[in-house]
């Protein structure tokens, strides 16, 4: 009876988590200027990573591929946080013209 | 001193990190010793251990702090995106911060990008000039909320 409850929580997350990255996808449609579209990329992006990583966890064969998932999530965050920086910065840049590599 | 102590944290994370890639596989533990120990020398060349440490108490609450307001953000931008009206008032802030220079400023600022209604776009000095979702919600609060949170860290 709780694995099914347990594999009916995981779905949900998992579900949930792809709508989130669907719903970021959507903000490129909708949204209308880059520094607006990279808001909803990175928040929804992070919040979907964040629901399947939570729906997988429980599946994983040990606690060494559970930090592998865990470890996954984080560096994504990282690196989304310091894509968006980067971008947000040479955009800025180049609305003062110069070409956005200064520090 | 503090450089063997900075090494020894260092392989040690590293190690955990290996220990995660290779999913707990004994016969790479060898190569990953190895290779933690090397990585961890090298890195302090180029990454010379730093004061203060965060403080792990600290580290722990941001965190928390972080995980709560990330999810708020991704289900505020979600929201906004949903709705027929496309809800937005997009606008510059530059905020001052009093935090040190170097880890906490670049921490807040990545940080910040992930948290509700906030990008951070150029950080001069103390200076961090952020992009807001909305300039009508009280951005100026939540970003000193977060910098509270991350001052809390680094307190030495």
């Amino acid at each position: 009876m709780s694995d099914t409850l347990l594999l009916v929580l995981q779905a949900l997350l998992l579900v949930t988590g792809c709508l989130f990255f669907a719903v970021g996808t959507l903000g490129l449609f909708r949204l209308p200027d880059t520094l607006t579209r990279i808001h909803a990329l990175t928040k929804a992006d992070n919040l979907g990573l964040g629901l399947i990583v939570m729906g997988l966890l429980p599946a994983v064969a040990g606690p060494a591929t559970a930090a592998k998932i865990l470890l996954i999530w984080l560096v994504a965050l990282a690196a989304s946080a310091t894509a968006a920086h980067l971008v947000g910065r040479a955009l800025r840049a180049m609305e003062d013209g110069d070409d956005g590599s200064g520090p | 001193m503090a450089y063997a102590g900075s090494a020894a944290v260092r392989t040690a994370l590293l190690l955990v990190v290996w220990w995660a890639l290779t999913e707990g596989d004994p016969g790479a533990a060898g190569f990953g010793l190895g290779a933690a120990v090397l990585v961890a020398l090298v890195s302090l060349r180029f990454f010379p251990p730093a004061a203060p440490h965060p403080r792990l108490a600290a580290t722990l609450a941001f965190a928390g702090y972080f995980l709560l307001r990330s999810m708020v953000a991704g289900v505020d931008v979600a929201r906004r995106l949903l709705s027929p009206r496309l809800p937005l008032r997009p606008g510059y802030l530059t905020y001052t911060t009093a935090l040190a220079e170097g880890r906490p400023r670049w921490l807040l600022a990545n940080a910040l990008s992930l948290l509700p209604g906030t990008l951070s776009v150029t950080l001069r000095g103390d200076e961090l000039e952020l992009h807001c979702l909305d300039t009508s919600l009280p951005v100026h609060e939540d970003v000193a909320r977060a910098e509270h949170w991350i001052a809390r860290m680094f307190a030495g």
